[in-house]
């Protein structure tokens, strides 16, 4: 008998990709670029971990069965359409077409979950659970369900005009966020554990911090109150003093609520320090659950190329104080602080550094 | 309908695998890995393409060697035991999937488009 994962990974070709909502298809894809480029071998990616970011699918007209009075009238589902809507299922397809089998966890925090996911990765190697974990994430809400869903919470953008000036992270007349969609997945190690097989390394990953808000199901607290709790432990965890921090990766969604709490705690935090502030959203569109590991790469890249990147459509800062990069620049961050908050309140916060041998 | 072709569309769908590769020969288990999940996938399919009842446990043959134990300890006829329990076969291809059973599971596409057949025919 031929072996089923031997073809699924010689040919491309994925029988269960009919399980995968658009958003898990992402997670998918780029896990396993991450599993190609990591070049494991099968016996010792049995032993690694999966932290995987995730969202709800959103595409409610798209792919959801109508019921009514207990019955399902639908024809042209999966048998399994269950399958569309399990958190789990990108991971259990991960998990599958890579032969990952060690601790695991998906995290369904918001627009902070992928970004968690790395966190809980970084920590799992930290404190020696595993030597390996595989973390990221991938979502799309590009669905008339998830539209209408976000226009309805009052978060996306609804104005007219030049679809490239829509999305204006931290201007005075920003009017919410434009969604993206993608994925993107790391392979977290030790530095010992990497250089003693030779691993190409893109980054360190020095801290993360985590909390909730406990103050309402869509906003963030005005006061940002535990948001800086979050970033504050990220910091204590990384060793680092807020002005040992170059770049704050801001998560910058371009909604009223997030830029006015985010700026002003980002002036409480660094105060006179001043980092450079970047919101990749503006570039990439605001990729819900998976924003944090395709800014994250992103990030890793510019700190590897010295650069950083303006925010788009940024004329009128909202804060005075703050060190906005308007003009992309060729600035060499050393250290970077990523942040993003999701709705219900959850904050993620991760430090990161340039690699240099 | 062409229906040995749309079962063959159908397979090729839900296994992700060229509709070329499969002939009316070609083992659902043994050559194309379908696994239970499939099998559920293929019964939903079918039933919406031909518009007909599937009984699970006919069309997969899932309960062939229980019945064979049975038709043992009755000491009845093996194959026309079997054929009650699986008319839409023939007793040619019965005596076939007896002398087969040794190489694993016997399930062929040609017997799913005699199902579809016999449950047309029969409706």
């Amino acid at each position: 008998m031929r072996d089923p994962l031997l073809i699924m990974r010689s040919s491309g070709r994925f029988k269960d990709a009919r399980y995968l909502n658009r958003g898990a298809g992402f997670a998918a894809a780029s896990a396993m670029g991450a599993v190609k480029e990591s070049g494991l071998d099968k016996e010792t990616l049995t032993q690694a971990g999966l932290f995987v970011g995730t969202g709800p699918n959103l595409n409610i007209s798209g792919e959801f069965a109508r019921i009514r009075d207990g019955k399902m009238y639908e024809t042209g589902l999966a048998a399994l359409w269950i399958l569309k809507f399990l958190p789990n299922t990108a991971a259990s397809a991960i998990a599958r077409l890579a032969g990952i089998h060690g601790e695991n966890a998906t995290i369904g925090t918001a627009c902070s979950a992928s970004l968690q996911a790395v966190g809980e990765a970084f920590r799992k190697i930290k404190t020696g659970y595993l030597d390996l974990a595989f973390a990221g994430g991938g979502d799309s809400r590009l669905s008339h369900g998830g539209i209408l869903a976000y226009k309805k919470a009052r978060a996306l953008f609804m104005g007219d005009g030049d679809p490239e000036k829509a999305y204006a992270p931290f201007d005075k007349q920003r009017q919410g966020f434009v969604p993206g969609e993608g994925g993107a997945f790391f392979l977290l190690e030790s530095l010992e554990h990497a250089q003693s097989r030779k691993a190409k390394i893109y980054g360190e990953v020095c801290g993360f911090g985590n909390s909730i808000d406990g103050y309402n199901m869509t906003a963030p607290d005005p006061d940002g109150k535990w948001g800086e709790k979050a970033i504050r432990a990220a910091l204590k965890e990384a060793g680092l003093l807020p002005d040992q921090i170059d770049a704050i990766s801001a998560h910058g969604t371009g909604t009223p609520l997030n830029d006015a709490m985010e700026a002003s705690l980002i002036d409480r935090i660094y105060g006179e320090h001043k980092p450079w502030v970047i919101a990749m959203k503006s570039w990439i569109g605001h990729i819900a659950s998976a924003c944090g590991a395709v800014e994250l790469a992103i990030c890793l890249t510019c700190l590897k190329n010295n650069y950083l990147p303006a925010i788009r459509n940024l004329k009128e800062p909202c804060h005075e104080k703050i060190n906005f990069v308007q003009t992309t620049t060729d600035a060499c961050p050393g250290t970077m602080m990523m942040e993003n908050f999701g709705f219900g309140g959850q904050n993620s916060a991760l430090v990161i550094k340039k690699w240099i041998k | 309908m062409d229906i040995l072709k749309k079962t063959k569309e159908i397979l090729a769908e839900i296994l992700d695998i060229d509709e070329e590769e499969i002939a009316p020969e070609t083992y659902l288990i043994r050559d194309m890995n379908a696994e239970s999940i499939d099998l559920l996938e293929l019964a939903v399919a079918l039933n919406s393409a031909f518009n007909i009842k599937i009984n699970d446990d006919e069309i997969f043959l899932r309960n062939l060697r229980p019945y064979l134990t049975e038709a043992k300890e009755k000491q009845a006829d093996e194959v026309a035991y079997l054929l009650e329990n699986f008319p839409f076969l023939t007793k040619d291809r019965m005596t076939q999937i007896l002398d087969d059973l040794q190489g694993g599971p016997v399930l062929k596409v040609k017997d799913l488009a005699g199902y579809v057949a016999w449950r047309e025919e029969t409706s």
